[in-house]
């Protein structure tokens, strides 16, 4: 057996290289600190709560201590590129590429070019996240030489279409991107995040990303994570939402299977009257792991998070769904609902679910369920009776199940573009 | 609290020097290999019994506390605590009950105990010659008629070491977890419980009525067999709060339920939680767990109102098909209590079912979690769980925690899990009170209206002494 | 036999009586109608007691007795009864439980004895009867997973069973059928006599055709602005509310 990489060790000084080229010498000191403690982490082991039923041994058979470059070749954006009328922020294994990028109604700003005040803002938004459990988002944080920043600051906008593509050269390399999405008060954005790789080739990279995103007071964000990636990708993904007064969030996830795929969705009610859907579905197949950790923390009166995911689960693959709703002792008022529903569709796969609630406060009204279960008989059943398969009626369930959520969309486009990749995924699948 | 408080809560009985002298009536703090020797040796042990002893000591030496229970107080000094201390003697007990803390006695009187059950409890030094030691007697022999085996476990290691051998440690094994093994190389005494082949236990079986013998100690353990087709329901605990000088208590019981055997245990533990401050009160880290062969089925139903500190997961290992394991819980924590309690549900067996009803609730400054998991192997074809966790909180200081693990292998498996959290709401309060009901008692019915579903799981005249403690226990929690 | 004088009362800092005056004497009807916001709804609640309604000016007496001075309990022993606009659920408590601790502990602070659990159980059956409820709803959690129609009847059987001297209803009537209205009225006049006296609070006049008032009262702005008798009602189904808000203006 060869020998077993140092993955922490490795990284560390992947980040300390890098310090010396540093375009954003004003973040050093909040690289170093989280450097420090990313370097004095110890690596995750199925004891560690935080990724008991993750297998992270991928990230130590091989190394990863290189960065992924630009890469100018022939790059092939999704269809959803042309489908949906919005601006376009292309980034190629992390990096902004303009001649794919579109951006007529939308400025972006680099982190080196901010001016005063987008240094403190990105500074304070920066220094806000500090998930000590997450070693990912440690290293993140420690390898933050730039970043894009995007602020809303006109009531109502064109959609953002953030592509991030991987193309082969990210092969067995790492990729980090960090972004923070500012909604000024009182402003609406829509806001879609897509992963996808270039070629069926991207073997083994691995993709580091943070997004952070704060809503001022009533602001309304519209956002979509979709995960599309080819299957050999690894992903460690954080997400942050920071919700002021009366701000609502709106945010859908779809998360295909990959060889690792860890998403980390925070969601903070930081001021009263504040309101957060987070919806998601997950499908796992083969050999893939997926894994969404979300977190809800209301610390304040007055607040509401409806929390919906649903999983379909076949193959060998494992799926992990840790939902955790978190109430503070001055969070009274709060409601919070969360649902978890899986299918499971094979002998070999596995479901890992853990809503949890944590409540300090008594005036509050929470609930959450969790099912895992196969398919409803007397449905499939009714189907069969009524002349179809049961193959067929089984695919025609699966995506039922996930259909709801997807038919609940806000953008038609979005769902449009999922429908034939979702159906299509169940038709290989069977 | 502080360090000097839990030492001087456990070590009462320190003598200076570190003598190991086995005739002496109690040994002094500390645990190593003689101690353990010196404990089997005070109990006449076979030779196995002290190998298996020594086994689990070297184990525990190598394991760590585990401290992901959502539960928060000072560290324990395990070389702080004396490992055996035989009953007291006549002369250090309370002459009477005027000898007594009133308070204790108060608590008696609104449960309603009767005074020589009153004296039992409180540690009194009462003549052996009572008359519960003869309602024992002709309970024993009832009970020997129908073949059952109801003794001390230290009496079945001598008279039956061929059914303590095969069972003891089979369900929780010695390296189980750290305070499993603790009490595997320390074990004071418990019960021992052999119900034959198709017999069913003519009388439900309770530790009170081995109330006299029972001084079993910090570190009890006790192993229920129900052979094929038998039938057992066994009480554990009484309702009053007990008088005790130990501050922590690490228990195990393993529970054998052969192929189409049942077997139902009871709890209601209520050791003392301590002051309103948090000074004093019990630690209660207990394993209990219990396997079911095929058709068999285990019923765990408890009532937690007691103790400073819990840290108990009574569970099922479905191994055998078509077993059922039933878990009903009501944990209630007021003042500066802390509850980490639950069960586990691991379904091996085919058609395996699993409910789970658990309810907690907190008052004052406490904090109560369930934590549970439900486990569907690859061979658990068919298999169900449903479970229903609710939380109630009275006062807003306090905290409620759900912590559900779900986990299935199995496609043909079916999970369930529904959570709630709910107050007592300001409305229902006003409704009572607009009845003519005060503040207090409202509290207590609505509690016990949340709690129904549990308490229907317990034998009758045990569920009326649950109502009646809710009510003592939430003393004091409406402002 | 109850009195108010001038009462002023807020609820959440937000001031809704403003100088309310009533006088009831025992075997009277009082209907207290009014529009929407008027502070009906607020009056019945200050009278029991509930939290957060605070009387912030003037004195309300049951019997000579300042019932500022009682608890919500006490006023209940008193003999004070609400009949809720919106009945509670309390799930897993049973109604016969309910009633049998309401009975005790008003008997107690009366310092009269309880009836036993045989006479108390006929009795809870008569009042089932009354009010067409079936026995099995003593079972049953209270008011838990009852229909609208049968909370308020449940209400009404409550006031049977506990024999109070001034009953306060609470729009009784809003939500039901006329069958369920009916059902309700006659309980009330059932239970009608020289030494019992009630306050009926309602938006519309319907109920008034079967529970007929000696008195009724119009309740706008925090304030009986006009008072007469059952007559009164009858005009007010025909114009309304708003000619009495411009005449006051």
């Amino acid at each position: 057996m060869s020998q077993a990489v140092d993955y922490i060790r490795e990284s560390s000084e992947l980040a300390q290289t890098l310090e010396a080229k540093t375009k954003t010498d004003w973040l050093a000191d909040f690289r170093k600190q989280r450097l420090n403690a990313f370097a004095h982490s110890s690596f995750p082991t199925r004891k560690t709560e935080h990724f008991k039923y993750n297998n992270l041994s991928a990230l130590t058979r091989q190394s990863f201590a290189r960065l992924a470059e630009a890469d100018s070749g022939d790059i092939k954006l999704p269809e959803l590129a042309e489908q949906l009328d919005a601006d376009r922020l292309v980034l190629v294994n992390g990096e902004y590429d303009s001649s794919l990028s579109k951006l007529e109604e939308q400025a972006i700003t680099f982190y080196r070019d901010a001016n005063a005040d987008q240094k403190d803002f990105i500074l304070e938004q920066l220094n806000k996240k500090n998930d000590k459990k997450n070693i990912f988002s440690l290293l993140n944080d420690s390898l933050t030489q730039d970043g894009i920043l995007i602020e809303f600051n006109q009531a109502q906008t064109k959609p953002l279409h953030i592509i991030y593509v991987a193309t082969e050269s990210a092969q067995q390399k790492t990729t980090f991107a960090n972004c923070l999405i500012r909604v000024a008060a009182n402003c609406q954005a829509t806001v879609v995040e897509h992963f996808a790789t270039n070629k069926d080739a991207t073997d083994n990279s691995l993709f580091n990303q943070s997004t952070q995103c704060v809503l001022n007071d009533n602001a309304h964000l519209n956002h979509y994570r979709l995960h599309l990636e080819e299957e050999h990708t690894i992903h460690f993904g954080e997400l942050d939402f920071w919700l002021d007064a009366h701000s609502q969030l709106n945010s859908f996830h779809v998360g295909l299977g990959s060889q690792i795929k860890r998403l980390d969705i925070n969601v903070y009610h930081q001021a009263s009257g504040s309101h957060a859907d987070l919806n998601g579905v997950y499908l796992s197949n083969a050999q893939q792991q997926i894994d969404y950790h979300t977190n809800v923390e209301h610390r304040v009166p007055h607040c509401t998070t409806q929390e919906i995911f649903r999983g379909i689960v076949g193959g060998s693959s494992k799926a992990v769904f840790n939902g955790r709703i978190h109430i503070l002792q001055d969070a009274q008022k709060t409601l919070a609902e969360l649902s978890n529903k899986n299918l499971l569709l094979s002998n070999k796969a596995e479901i890992n679910t853990k809503p949890e609630l944590e409540i300090y406060a008594d005036d509050v009204q929470c609930a959450h369920g969790a099912t895992v279960a196969k398919m409803d008989e007397t449905s499939l059943f009714y189907l069969q009776s009524r002349g179809i398969p049961k193959s067929q009626a089984e695919l025609m369930l699966s995506f039922g199940f996930i259909n709801e959520l997807i038919d609940g969309l806000k953008h038609q486009a979005v769902g449009d573009y999922l429908r034939p990749i979702l159906a299509n995924l169940f038709e290989q699948a069977a | 609290m502080s360090d000097e408080v839990i030492n001087e809560r456990i070590g009462k009985d320190y003598k200076a020097g570190f003598v190991t002298e086995v005739d002496s009536e109690t040994l002094p703090p500390g645990l190593n290999e003689d101690v353990v020797r010196a404990i089997s040796a005070k109990k006449g042990e076979p030779e196995w019994m002290l190998e298996w002893r020594l086994k689990a000591f070297e184990a525990w030496k190598t394991m760590e506390e585990p401290d992901w229970a959502h539960v928060n107080f000072p560290k324990v000094d395990y070389q702080e605590i004396s490992y055996f201390s035989s009953p007291k003697s006549m002369e250090d007990k309370p002459k009477s009950l005027d000898e007594v803390d009133p308070q204790l006695l108060e608590t008696y009187e609104k449960l309603g105990i009767p005074l020589h059950e009153q004296e039992i409890l409180a540690g009194v030094a009462v003549d052996a010659v009572f008359d519960s030691v003869s309602v024992a007697t002709t309970f024993r022999e009832k009970l020997e008629e129908a073949g059952v085996i109801f003794c001390p476990i230290s009496e079945a290691v001598h008279k039956h070491p061929e059914l303590v051998k095969k069972y003891l440690g089979t369900v929780v094994p010695v390296r189980d977890n750290f305070f499993a093994a603790l009490n595997c190389a320390v074990f004071s005494d418990g019960s021992f419980v052999y119900i034959p082949k198709g017999v069913r236990c003519p009388m439900e079986l309770s530790t009170y009525f081995r109330i006299n013998e029972a001084k079993t100690g910090q570190f009890e353990r006790t192993l229920i067999v129900a052979e094929e087709g038998s039938h057992v329901s066994y009480l554990e605990g009484c309702t009053a709060p007990m008088r005790d000088e130990n501050q922590l208590h690490a228990a195990v019981v393993e529970l054998v339920a052969l192929d189409n055997a049942e077997i139902k245990y009871s709890t209601v533990q209520n050791w003392y939680p301590g002051d309103e401050n948090g000074k004093g009160g019990i630690y209660n880290f207990v394993t209990k767990r219990g396997v079911c062969h095929n058709n068999a089925k285990i019923s765990w139903t408890q009532v937690e109102t007691g103790s400073a500190v819990t840290w108990k997961y009574p569970s099922c290992i479905l191994k055998g098909d078509n077993s059922i394991g039933e878990f009903y819980s009501v944990a209630l924590t007021n003042n500066m209590q802390q509850a980490d309690t639950g069960t586990k549900m691991i379904h091996l067996g085919k058609n395996t079912k699993s409910t789970i009803i658990a309810k907690g609730i907190s008052a004052g400054k406490s904090q109560s979690s369930y934590r549970g998991l439900v486990r569907m192997s690859p061979m658990a074809e068919g298999a169900r769980n449903f479970t229903q966790c609710d939380s109630l909180l009275i006062g807003d200081k306090c905290g409620a925690h759900t912590f559900p693990y779900i986990e299935s292998k199995n496609p043909s498996a079916v999970i369930e899990h529904e959570a709630t959290t709910s107050k007592v709401s300001d409305d229902q309060m006003f409704l009572c009170q607009q009845r003519g009901i005060d503040p207090e008692k409202a509290v207590s019915m609505i509690v016990n209206g949340f709690c129904k579903e549990v308490f229907k799981e317990l034998p009758m005249e045990f569920a009326v002494e649950a109502g009646k403690l809710l009510e003592v226990s939430l003393e004091g929690s409406v402002g | 036999m109850l009195s108010i004088n001038n009462l002023v009362a807020e609820v959440e800092g937000k001031t809704i009586l403003k100088g309310l005056n009533l006088e009831v004497k025992p075997g009277e009807v009082h209907a207290i109608m009014g529009p929407n916001g008027a502070g009906k709804s607020t009056l019945g609640n200050v009278l029991a007691g509930r939290e957060n309604y605070e009387k912030t000016d003037g004195t309300v007496t049951l019997d000579g007795k300042d019932i500022f001075e009682l608890e919500p309990e006490e006023r209940a022993a008193e003999g004070m009864f609400l009949a809720f606009q919106y009945p509670v659920e309390i799930p897993g408590v049973s109604n016969l439980e309910f009633l049998k601790a309401s009975i005790d502990a008003i008997s107690k602070y009366r310092g009269v004895e309880a009836p036993d659990s045989v006479s108390f159980m006929k009795k809870a059956r008569e009042a089932c009867k009354a009010v067409n409820l079936d026995q099995n709803f003593l079972k049953r959690g209270v008011n838990e997973g009852f229909s609208g129609g049968e909370k308020k009847r449940n209400e009404i059987m409550q006031m049977m069973l506990l024999e109070p001297k001034l009953c306060i209803l609470d729009e009784t009537d809003s939500g039901l059928d006329i069958d369920a209205l009916q059902v309700v009225a006659k309980g009330v006049n059932e239970l009608r006599s020289p030494d019992r006296a009630f306050v009926v609070v309602t938006h519309y006049q319907r109920l008034l055709d079967y529970i007929v008032p000696d008195y009724v009262h119009v309740l706008a702005d925090g304030k009986i602005v006009k008072s007469g008798g059952k007559e009164l009602a009858l005009e007010l189904e025909k114009k309304g509310y708003s000619w009495l808000e411009q005449e006051v203006a």
